[in-house]
């Protein structure tokens, strides 16, 4: 049995760490490329979102490359990607393929679900369950430090004082984090990649621009589809907060341990706008903005993929908060055929209004604080 | 006080049960006019320009009721259906209506979630009849109206009977897609002009569907289109149609899903013919009318093959 799963954000860090832990023999899923997407795209249904047409392309891709087992995220609605397992297994079947496909629902939809899915890939006979239930709340611990680092990689980046040190910081510490396995190591590990970025220089006294990034996860984490763009606005010395990470999702009951604020705050910060849950992280874009906004944030960023359900409603309600709240906010939807120059252009017209609107106004930008547990943007009003 | 529903989306389902309650708490009901080209392009050009073409109609619907009325009644519908989920554009609709213009009247959004066994939400509807200046009890009454209406809804409705014909198309589409008239450009009557009889979702018994729908590997969540799922396995397993349209609309995303997952299995199952048509607000008649002409000439052609070489129809 050789295991895919699809590629987001810092998951394949995490699938390495999960197949060190229960033994079992998985591929590295490639990054996403032209030729991924042309494949995907090809096979999936027209009106399909960009994830799934995605990550159909690089299961095609592993399956090719002899993997014979893939692994796939579960939910129930009302977003699609509660469907996209079943899709793609009879999509790939057409195909002609041979292989297993695991749908993994979320713990949240239902316990036994969950667990049986997990025992389908882990058979009891090889990991008892007090083993399991203690590697997997070691594995959520790792989830939250290495979405951590890229939260304080995001902070810092706009102000460091040579360039490409705070990446360099970043490669180190996950390779620190990357290496530890028990609770205790963890702990430890943490504390030495905050050592470790904490010896990245910063300008203090730089004038920076503040952009809050929002939006559907797989396009948010994804560098390829959001052509990089944590990494492409820390050039520009601005400093980032991203209202979506793998570990706020995966975390039980809606503390979301890396964004700070819980889902219950998320909520009430949209209520005057969006009153109700509407699946995926559209509930998310909308109080996350009102957030921004009240912190004194200079704009946000708004990621989606093309017709993505319950973000095309946030961007709908986005606009009135834009206009009621003055606060520039930026929509990027995005598809196989989105082009990395559109997207900077539209970019740089927002750092440029955001530059402008900044002149009429007293405050220096939000400052980014040193911590006891890291780094965080803004004073923590 | 005057209270519009825009005649879109789940009016088609449950309109009749909210003007009953309208007129039940002494609310003058006002429905917006029949779908017409100003209102789709208006819809289309107020509304959010990647949303389905149901939710823009929607918008021109509501804009249209802009100047007449004192509130607009948007109920939110979380769900349809036991276990099920709505489209999240229903979730968002009442919040969506409110950023279409800033000088429409009051929209009331009491919540509708059937798949609650106890009806908490019917509180909502409760405290929307008391804003809207209706007293306790006759408040009260009509929400207990709305609930046994409701109720013989999900029961079911009565096969219509119709002229007897030699091919029968099973329309599967969203109500509000199939039965306005605009948006889809008459496609009932020119199937029946065609001689075919169409038969809707809303025709067959939904303890059958729903028996189909769990059928699927995957439960599908969406109440509507779970229905919808069900209704086609139905049709293509007791050969009650001679071959099914999918009716859809532009960046519907529950149809696109339902729409790949229907195929395949209808391909494996290896039964009726399956034609997909995708609405949008561009829709051209000719298009549409050469199409469903193709499809009603290949199953006229398929049945004579099969009587001629003596095999029974499916």
């Amino acid at each position: 049995m050789k295991v895919a799963v699809p590629r987001m954000g810092n998951l394949p860090f995490i699938v390495r760490d999960l197949a060190y832990r229960f033994d079992f023999d998985f591929m590295e899923t490639p990054p996403f490329t032209e030729k991924t997407m042309e494949t995907g795209a090809a096979l999936s249904p027209e009106f399909a979102c960009l994830p799934l047409k995605a990550v159909l392309g690089s299961f095609v891709e592993m399956l090719d490359a002899g993997v014979d087992t893939l692994v796939m995220g579960g939910g129930h609605g009302p977003c699609r990607f509660g469907y996209y397992g079943e899709i793609q297994r009879r999509i790939l079947e057409r195909e002609g393929y041979q292989f297993e496909m695991y749908v993994l629902d979320p713990p949240s939809v239902s316990l036994s679900a969950f667990y049986r899915g997990i025992r389908s890939i882990i058979p009891a006979s090889r990991v008892p369950l007090a083993r399991l239930a203690r590697e997997l709340s070691n594995v959520m611990s790792k989830v939250v430090v290495f979405d951590t680092l890229e939260k304080w990689a995001m902070a810092l980046r706009g102000l460091e004082a040579e360039k490409g040190s705070v990446n360099a910081a970043l490669d180190e510490a996950r390779e620190i984090v990357g290496a530890a396995f028990t609770r205790s190591e963890i702990k430890r590990a943490r504390a030495e990649a905050q050592e470790r970025f904490s010896l990245v220089r910063l300008d203090r006294e730089r004038q920076h621009l503040t952009i809050g990034l929002v939006g559907e996860i797989f396009v948010v984490l994804e560098p390829f589809f959001n052509f990089d763009i944590d990494r492409w606005l820390g050039k520009r010395g601005v400093v980032v907060e991203r209202c979506v990470n793998i570990a706020d999702t995966v975390y039980p009951g809606g503390r979301n341990p890396v964004f700070g604020y819980t889902e219950h705050a998320v909520a009430r910060a949209a209520q005057p706008y969006l009153s109700h849950e509407v699946g995926g992280d559209g509930l998310k874009s909308v109080g996350a903005t009102a957030m921004f906004a009240r912190r004194g944030f200079d704009a946000v960023v708004h990621f989606l993929p093309f017709t993505c359900m319950p973000e095309v409603i946030a961007k709908g309600v986005l606009g009135r908060v834009s206009s009621e709240l003055d606060f520039p906010v930026l929509s990027l939807s995005i598809d196989e055929q989105t082009g990395k120059a559109g997207v900077e252009t539209r970019l740089e017209a927002l750092l440029d209004l955001a530059c402008s609107k900044r002149g009429k106004r007293v405050t220096a930008g939000v400052p980014v604080v040193r911590i006891e547990g890291g780094w965080q943007v803004g004073n923590g009003s | 006080m005057r209270v519009g529903i825009p005649r879109a989306l789940l009016y088609h389902h449950y309109g009749d049960c909210w003007l009953e309650f309208l007129e039940g708490i002494g609310a003058e009901p006002v429905l917006s006019e029949p779908t017409t080209g100003d209102i789709i392009t208006d819809g289309a050009t107020r509304a959010d320009n990647e949303t389905c073409l149901p939710v823009k109609v929607f918008s021109g619907h509501i804009l249209s009721l802009k100047d007449d009325v004192d509130a607009i009644l948007v109920p939110r519908v979380v769900s349809q259906g036991h276990g099920r989920c709505s489209c999240p554009k229903f979730l968002g609709l009442p919040d969506l209506a409110r950023t279409l213009d800033p000088q429409l009247p009051a929209i009331v959004a009491p919540k509708m979630d059937i798949c609650d066994p106890w009806s908490l939400w019917a509180r909502e509807w409760y405290h929307t009849a008391r804003t809207l200046g209706a007293g306790r009890a006759r408040s009260a009454a009509a929400v207990r109206r709305l609930l046994r209406s409701l109720g013989r809804l999900e029961q079911g409705a009565e096969e219509g009977a119709s002229a007897p014909s030699d091919i029968t198309i099973g329309v599967a589409g969203h109500l509000y897609n199939v039965h306005d008239e605009r948006v889809s450009l008459g496609l009932l009557d020119r199937l029946k002009a065609m001689g075919a009889r169409p038969v809707t979702v809303d025709e067959v018994d939904p303890a059958e569907v729903l028996r189909q729908a769990d059928s699927l590997p995957r439960k599908v969540f969406w109440g509507f289109e779970s229905r919808l799922a069900g209704a086609v396995l139905h049709w293509s397993r007791t050969g009650a149609v001679s071959g099914i349209l999918f009716v859809t609309s532009f960046a519907c995303g529950p149809g696109s899903i339902v729409g790949a997952l229907l195929e395949d299995q209808l391909r494996r199952e290896g039964s009726v013919p399956i034609m997909t048509i995708t609405l949008d607000e561009h829709a051209a008649e000719a298009g549409l009318v050469t199409r469903l002409e193709a499809f009603v000439d290949m199953l006229r052609h398929a049945a004579r093959t099969r009587k001629r070489t003596g095999l029974v129809a499916p």
